[in-house]
């Protein structure tokens, strides 16, 4: 299958300030991309690139199949903008309805239903509507037409945990109905149970593209083990994708880097009474590819 | 695209028609009082302005008749300079603010491009400034008749749409800095620096010889020196105002095309 976004070096600066550099990436039908960075990583701008809001200093990119410069493909993309500005007198149901004539049309009982689920008053006047309403009508534009492809920056800012749920309920209908999403966030924990994939970015470069199964399985565990006596530190020394060990008496902590097969079965030995576990955390992954590079080979090699 | 852009400009082009028609209104209204008092305001009482000040005001030869008195108070610097300063708030508000705003992002990503989306902006705002002509058209002829003012409805067809052309130009001007720039206040002062200094130049500057040749780059050359008021309509005059804004439009369909947005 054809990819639904396919970037080839896309480069974009702005007077001598880089905003991205070099970005290659490929986003499959049917997938849910996050598309991972801090602010000012270059994430609003590859999203702008791909609407051709902005144009590319360098390289090129096909969005469902076309140039990003033909028009008429935008009909089948829904976008939301990191910085959605509403203004004026113009009720936010009147707004949607132009939007949804220039898009070729959409059934009114749509955009009730939408608005209905997310919780949104369409009858105030857009410059009256809060931080979190806006946003609401954001999504609602962006997901009204159907499109074959949704391009959501920063979707979730603004929103209540509620309409955040009902919002990634959206998404998965999407994925569910065969479409794509390409979606951005500055925190993993709002996309990690959504993404097929997260994409991250830092400093105007794609670091990494990641399964988000295999995210997980790389992922920084704490564990911690109760024991029924006190157990000698070295006969758990040494052991793959274990760090930061301490051994206190019965008590044994430590931090896993994958899987925790060794620790287990070293464990297995002695009697364990108490084990505890936590959730991996997605988040300090994440961030160790910020604060250094290329520790793919990290896994292999445990300290 | 056309009409939500009408109706995003509705508000300030009826309080437009409604500014422009209330100016008109005050300054007609007086006329009788003017005509029925000749010694106060008749050439000689005028010949005691300032030389420049009469200039300024397009000459102010005779304002008892009633074409003199219409061309000196009215069709002369006001009237122009009201629709011009509309033109170009309401030109600003079709790209320029919008960019600034933020609401341009999303319309711009709609399956429109860009070319067409720039020429429906424009052409709602030249018929959001047709109808603001329209109405005040419609003033100025009810008021003339009621003042018997003596000035035929043609003549002032003539000096009307030599008004909305010069409106034309300055909001086509401001709208192709808006197109190149994306911003507001630059594109506002450009054609507001123009406008004055093209009018200072047709009229004090006119017998300044360093100056006086820029009268063909103002618009207010091609509008007024063919005295519509006097001699109806003057068709090539006006075609270099209708053309010059063609001109512009088609340079903010060039700029806007190839520009990144709201960045």
């Amino acid at each position: 299958m054809t990819a639904v976004v396919r970037a080839e070096g896309l480069t974009k600066y702005y007077g001598r300030r880089r905003g991205l550099e070099d970005l290659t990436l490929e986003i499959r039908p049917g997938e849910v991309f996050g598309y991972l960075g801090p602010n000012g990583a270059g994430k609003t701008t590859t999203i702008r690139l791909l609407l051709d809001v902005i144009r590319p200093t360098r390289g090129h990119v096909t969005v469902l199949g076309a140039g990003s410069r033909e028009a008429a493909v935008r009909a089948r993309i829904g976008y939301l903008p990191g910085e959605l500005a509403l203004e004026g007198r113009e009720r936010a149901r009147d707004y949607l309805a132009f939007l949804a004539r220039v898009r070729g049309g959409v059934p009114p009982a749509r955009i009730r239903a939408l608005a209905e689920r997310l919780d949104a008053d369409l009858s105030v006047p857009m410059r009256k509507l809060s931080k979190g309403n806006k946003q609401k009508v954001g999504l609602i534009q962006a997901f009204m037409h159907e499109p074959e492809l949704l391009v959501l920056d920063e979707p979730t800012g603004g929103l209540d945990p509620l309409v955040q749920q009902e919002f990634l309920a959206m998404v998965r209908e999407v994925r569910a109905s065969g479409r794509t999403v390409l979606m951005s966030s500055h925190v993993l924990a709002e996309v990690e149970h959504v993404s097929d994939r997260v994409g991250i970015v830092r400093a105007g470069r794609l670091v990494a593209v990641e399964n988000v199964a295999a995210l997980r399985e790389k992922a920084v565990r704490r564990v911690e083990l109760h024991f029924d006596a006190p157990v000698p530190a070295e006969a758990f020394a040494g052991l793959p994708g274990v760090r930061e060990l301490r051994v206190e008496g019965a008590a044994l902590s430590c931090t896993i880097d994958g899987r925790p097969d060794a620790l287990v079965k070293a464990a297995a030995r002695f009697t364990v009474v108490h084990l505890v576990s936590e959730e991996p955390d997605l988040e300090e992954i994440f961030l160790t590819y910020y604060s250094e590079e290329g520790r793919d080979d990290d896994r292999q090699e445990p300290a | 695209m056309i009409a939500k852009s009408l109706r995003d400009f509705r508000r300030s082009l009826i309080w437009w028609a409604i500014g422009i028609s209330a100016f008109m209104t005050m300054y007609l209204g007086i006329y009788p009082s003017i005509r029925e008092n000749p010694d106060l305001y008749g050439a000689q009482a005028l010949a005691k302005f300032p030389g420049a000040l009469r200039d300024l005001m397009g000459g102010l030869q005779d304002m008892t008749s009633g074409a003199g008195y219409l061309q000196s108070v009215v069709y002369q610097l006001f009237v122009p300079m009201l629709f011009a300063v509309c033109a170009m708030l309401v030109a600003n508000r079709a790209l320029a603010q919008p960019e600034e705003a933020g609401t341009l992002e999303l319309v711009v990503t709609l399956p429109v491009a860009r070319r067409r989306l720039l020429l429906e902006r424009f052409a709602a705002f030249a018929l959001g400034l047709l109808a603001v002509a329209v109405v005040t058209l419609l003033v100025t002829w009810a008021l003339a008749e009621g003042v018997a003012l003596g000035v035929g409805a043609d003549r002032l067809i003539a000096a009307h749409i030599g008004v909305y052309l010069v409106g034309l130009f300055f909001g086509s001007l401001t709208l192709a800095a808006g197109a190149a720039s994306g911003r507001r206040a630059p594109s506002l002062a450009l054609a507001g620096v123009w406008a004055v200094l093209g009018y200072v130049v047709v009229t004090v500057g006119q017998n300044v010889e360093a100056v006086a040749w820029l009268k063909w780059i103002s618009p207010f050359h091609y509008y007024a020196a063919g005295r519509p008021l006097y001699q109806g309509l003057p068709v090539g005059d006006y075609l270099v105002l209708a053309g010059a804004s063609a001109v512009l439009v088609l340079t903010a369909v060039l700029a806007f095309d190839r520009r990144d947005v709201g960045v």
